[in-house]
This record gives C-alpha cells, structure tokens and sequence, in this order.
C-alpha cells in the first residue's frame, strides 16, 4: 500500500537553544493506520506532529504528503490542507473563549467557505449529535466542564471529515469516563471512514490501544 | 470579508479596550499630522503671496513694536500732511480692512469694509467672479462709488445693484454700485504671520482715490499707514518717510526692504515651520511606537485565538488582508471624524457669524483642508504598513505550534 506519510528528518535544529532533535528519523504511515508516539518530555514528540500537521517546515529533511513534497507547497496551499486534509485534536483548552462552542466547531467551515452548504449542516448535526454536545452548543468553552471541552475540540477536528487526525496529548485532565469517550470518538472515525490517526501521549494505556507505537529518544 | 467581519466581532472586539486605545493613538497621530500639514499649507500659501512684494524698491512699512505709541494725540491734519507729502513724493499700495458695518445681508454676517487704493488692487489681482473690475477715477461725493462685494452678499447684492450706507470712515452718506463680485474665498494673507488669513466673502472692496483720502477720518488715515507699501522707492526715500512720520504723529516706524523681508521670513517662518515639522515628527514617532506596542500587546493576548484559526485554515496571507483591512477600517473612521471636526469648525464661523473667517468649500472644508486630509491619508498609508509588516513579522516569529495550546 502507498504511504500517506513519508518524512526523513535529518535533524530539527532550534538555533536560539541550541540542540537539535529528530535526528535522522524516518517515518511512514499507511492510510487507516493508527499510530502513537510516545517518549519523554523533550524528546520532539510536539515538534513531530507540527511537522506532519504542516505547521512546521522548518528542518533538514524531506516530507511527502499524500505523494506531494511538502516544500514545494505554497503557504497558502498548506493552510488549505491544514483545513481540509487534517485535523487536530487537542487538550480541552484549544477552543476560543470568546466564541460559542458551535462558532468553534464551525470554524473550519467558515475558512473553507462551506457552512452555509446544506450537506455540511447535515454532517455537523451527525458529528454533534454523535459526540453529544447539543446542549452545549450555545454556551461559551469557559461555561462548560472540562470533558464538554475536549468534546468540542474534537468536533471541530473531525467537522471537515480530514484524512489524518493529529491528536496531542487528547486525553490529558480528563476523568476516566471522559478519557474513554475521546478514545472511542477516535477511533470509530478511524474505522468508519478509514482516517489515520497520530496520537502524542504519555499514557501508556492510550498508547497500547493504537496498532503501531514509536518512542521517540533523546539524541545523544 | 467573511473572514475580516468574524476577526473584527469575535477577536479584535473582545478586547475593546485595546481597540479603543488604538482607536485614540491613530486620532491623535491624525490630528497632529492634519494641523501641521494645514499650518505648513497656510503659511507656504501666504509666503508666496508675500513675495509678490519681495521686489527691489518695495519697502513695506511697520510700526516699531518697541515705540511707544500714543494714539490719542495724533491730529488729523497731522496725518493730512502725511498723506499729502505720501502722494506727492511716492507710490504706495494701501489697503486697510476690519471696519465692519451692519449690512443687511441673508446669512445676517457682519459686512466688513475693504478700502483699497489702485496699487494694492494691482498687486492683490483679485479674481472675479461676476461684474467688472474696480476703477478708481471716480468723484467722490459727486458719483457713486463703483464697489466689488464677496461672494457671501452676491445673492443679496448682484452686480448692478445699489447700496446705501454711512461710511464708516468718512461718516458721510455713499451710494454704491456694486460693479463685481470677488471669487469665492478670496482672502489675504497677514504680512507678518502668513498662515493666518481673512476671507473676504462678506467683504465689501471700496476704492480709495487721493478725494476720498483727504476726506477720510483718522482711522482709516494711522491705519492705512500700518502696512503701507512704498513701490518703486529707495532706503533713503523709506527713511525720510519715516521720519516725517515720527515727527508728525509721534509713530516710529520701520520700513522693510526686500532682503529685511526676505531674511524675516526667513528666520520666522522657516524656522517655525521647521520647528513644527520637527515637533510633530518625533510626536508621530512616539504615537506609532505607542500604537505599535497596543498592536504587540493584543497579540500576545490573542496569540491563542490567532493559533487556532491558523491550525484550522488561516494563511499568514489571509491574516495580512485582514490586518490591513482592519487597519484600514481604523484609519477610516479616524479620518471621517477629522473632516466631522474640521467641517464643524469651519461651519462653526457662519454659525457664530465670523464673516472674515467663512468659507465657502465642498462639504464645508475648502483647498487647503482637503490638501491636509490628503498628505494624513498618505501618513496613514505609511503607519498602516509599519504597524501591519511589524505584527505579521511578530506573529511569524511565534512557531504555530500545537503547543502554544498547551
């Protein structure tokens, strides 16, 4: 099968403090598959998915996604597939506060200029209906608890139904029934509709419910 | 402009105080930028009216501000004799305004008498906008007297028509013909501080002839000396005047030659004017740094909010639209309430009917105003791509990463 990710970092320097991580790393992700990397605080584990996740393009190394080389991709061209091809899923914290969680969720239509689109309403009652967070739509992040929260993230990560899912840390502060919701959110997508997903945890329970695992080590 | 209306309500907004503050610091910034510019404007303007004048045997003359001047002991016939030895020995262009009359008139102004001789009419080349120009061959007492009127009293007083009056200055009973209206705004710049000006729109122009000077009042006669110009004369010629003049009527007067004038303007107003430049140079430098640090400021508090937008689809290109266009919007309401201001102030003079400062001009602001809204357009245009270049450079020097949202 052809890799949806194929990236060879040399090195990821950080000038002002002097290291570098991620020497020569290599990694290749199948479309589907469901992958975590874990390691120690430090080791580039954050600094990886900014990588994937198009966010970063700022080291030694090559990076193709879905068969295109990543450098040959125009600033504008990599905030469209940030919007339309990946999704993140971050802490309970990754929402605007001045915005309701609806507005939140609907963020990245507004960008891909589609939420009027009725088909698109369609699937965003599913998702939210799914997820469970009708009551809340018309509250503000700060009005709501913490599990509402990473519901919502969630949402919005999945609202453009994205072929990779980027999750950092998904599951940390979460209660453990919480914590079970998000995981099982995860990865229906992932068998549903057959979207990869990259998860960054220090849980280790998380970690041994994904297919591949890759632990990230310190650079000597 | 989806995009631009959701960063305004449900970004920028939220921090209004920040909004404001910025909303403050551009006024200021226009403000300062507008009333140097005007001022810069109005005194250019008036200078180079002025150097009509810097011509070789001009000499204008000015009461010596260190004289001590008793008024109340000049003589008429004193100042008679002046006059007499003024028309027999030299030419000079006299022009004397401020006496002001109550003449009906529809916008219910003050009217202000111009008296002016043939060669101040020659110099000032006023422009008209109807009727003919002055002559000065009347007989006074006998004719009437052939007047221009300003714009302001054309519709009460078209060309053609009659005006019956006591003369302010000769306390005598005139008929005058209106034989000209002046162009709108028609004005005079001071000789001694070019940037402030008198409008003539509610001006009526009489023509003085050597008859009418001997009829005259006291007045008109010290007055007229106050900015007289002797043409085609001498420094010695200047100086027996002068002195004429000290003995006679107790005034010490200095009359100025092209260069004295040339190097007085030099070391008032350029000076002046450099000072005011200078000024609101390091003025506007402070206000933007102030702006740029409100700008650096609110970033940093809605550094979260710009890192999600950019995770889920914002280009750095789109947020410098943005930027741009909120800047833009900033400036706009900015510059709308500096004309509200300036067209208020302007209209303010017909409301407390200051007719020497009305002014006719496209939605109340005249040449000048527009000239100075102009050159604020361009600082704005300046500050709006510093600000903008700084905050994107800033904002691009912050990795989007995920973990800023940890």
């Amino acid at each position: 099968m052809n890799s949806i990710i194929k990236l060879e970092i040399q090195k990821k320097t950080f000038k002002k403090k002097g290291f570098s991580i991620l020497n020569d790393f290599k990694l290749e992700v199948e479309p589907g598959e469901r992958l975590c990397i874990i390691g120690e605080s430090g080791v580039g584990k954050t600094s990886l998915l900014n990588i994937i996740g198009l966010l970063d393009t700022q080291y030694q190394g090559s990076y193709k996604l879905f068969g295109s080389s990543v450098k040959d991709l125009s600033r504008n061209k990599l905030a469209e597939w940030r919007n339309q091809k990946i999704g993140f899923v971050l802490q309970e914290s990754a929402l605007i506060n001045s915005l309701t969680i609806e507005d939140n969720i609907k963020l990245p239509l507004m960008y891909a200029n589609i939420e009027k689109d009725l088909t698109v309403q369609d699937h965003f009652k599913r998702i939210v209906n799914k997820i469970g967070i009708e009551p809340i739509l018309k509250k503000k992040p700060l009005d709501c608890s913490g599990g509402q929260r990473s519901r919502a993230a969630f949402a919005r990560a999945v609202i453009m139904n994205p072929q990779i899912i980027l999750s950092d840390e998904p599951t940390a502060s979460l209660d453990l029934e919480n914590k079970e919701k998000i995981i099982n959110l995860l990865f229906d997508m992932n068998k549903e509709f057959n979207t990869t997903v990259i998860t960054v945890t220090h849980d280790l329970d998380v970690a041994n419910r994904h297919e591949r695992i890759i632990t990230l080590e310190r650079n000597e | 402009m989806k995009i631009l209306h959701f960063f305004i309500t449900r970004i920028f907004l939220k921090r209004w105080t920040l909004v404001l503050g910025m909303i403050i610091l551009l006024f200021l910034a226009n403000y300062l930028s507008f009333t140097a510019a005007r001022s810069i404007i109005s005194t250019f303007q008036g200078y180079q009216e002025i150097e009509t004048l810097n011509q070789e045997g001009t000499f204008i003359a000015n009461l010596d501000p260190n004289s001590e001047a008793d008024f109340d002991r000049i003589e008429i016939d004193d100042t008679k004799k002046v006059y007499e030895y003024l028309n027999k020995n030299y030419t000079y262009a006299m022009q004397v305004d401020g006496f002001v009359t109550s003449l009906y008139n529809k916008y219910k102004m003050e009217v202000s008498f111009n008296y002016i001789n043939e060669e101040a009419y020659k110099i000032n080349q006023f422009r008209l906008s109807q009727g003919n120009h002055l002559n000065f061959n009347y007989k006074f007492n006998k004719e009437e007297i052939p007047v221009l009127v300003g714009a302001g009293l054309a519709t009460t007083y078209p060309v053609g028509s009659y005006i019956e009056i006591t003369d302010p200055v000769t306390q005598q009973l005139v008929n005058l013909k209106v034989q000209g209206v002046l162009e709108k705004n028609t004005h005079r710049s001071n000789f001694y501080a070019p940037n402030s000006k008198n409008y003539f729109n509610f001006s009526i122009f009489l023509p003085i002839n050597e008859e009418f000077i001997q009829s005259a009042g006291l007045d008109l006669l010290v007055n007229g000396l106050m900015d007289m110009v002797l043409l085609d004369s001498t420094k010695e010629k200047a100086t027996n005047l002068s002195e004429l003049i000290q003995e006679n009527l107790g005034l010490k007067f200095n009359f100025f030659n092209q260069q004295e004038n040339f190097n007085y303007f030099e070391d008032s107003y350029f000076d002046s004017l450099k000072i005011i430049c200078i000024i609101t140079f390091i003025l506007l430098l402070i206000i933007v740094c102030l702006a740029i640090w409100n700008t650096l400021v609110s970033i940093r508090l809605m550094i979260k909010d710009f890192t999600i937008n950019l995770l889920v689809g914002l280009s750095y290109s789109k947020l410098r639209a943005i930027f741009y266009s909120y800047f833009g919007i900033l400036f706009s309401i900015n510059l709308v309430i500096l004309f509200v201001i300036t067209a208020f102030n302007r209209y303010g003079f017909w409301l407390k009917k200051d007719s020497i400062f009305a002014t006719y001009g496209m939605f109340g602001l005249i040449s000048m105003d527009w000239i100075a809204l102009l050159i604020v357009l361009f600082i704005d245009l300046i500050i709006g791509f510093t600000i903008v270049e700084l905050t994107i450079k800033k904002i691009k020097s912050i990795p989007i990463s995920v973990g800023v949202l940890k």
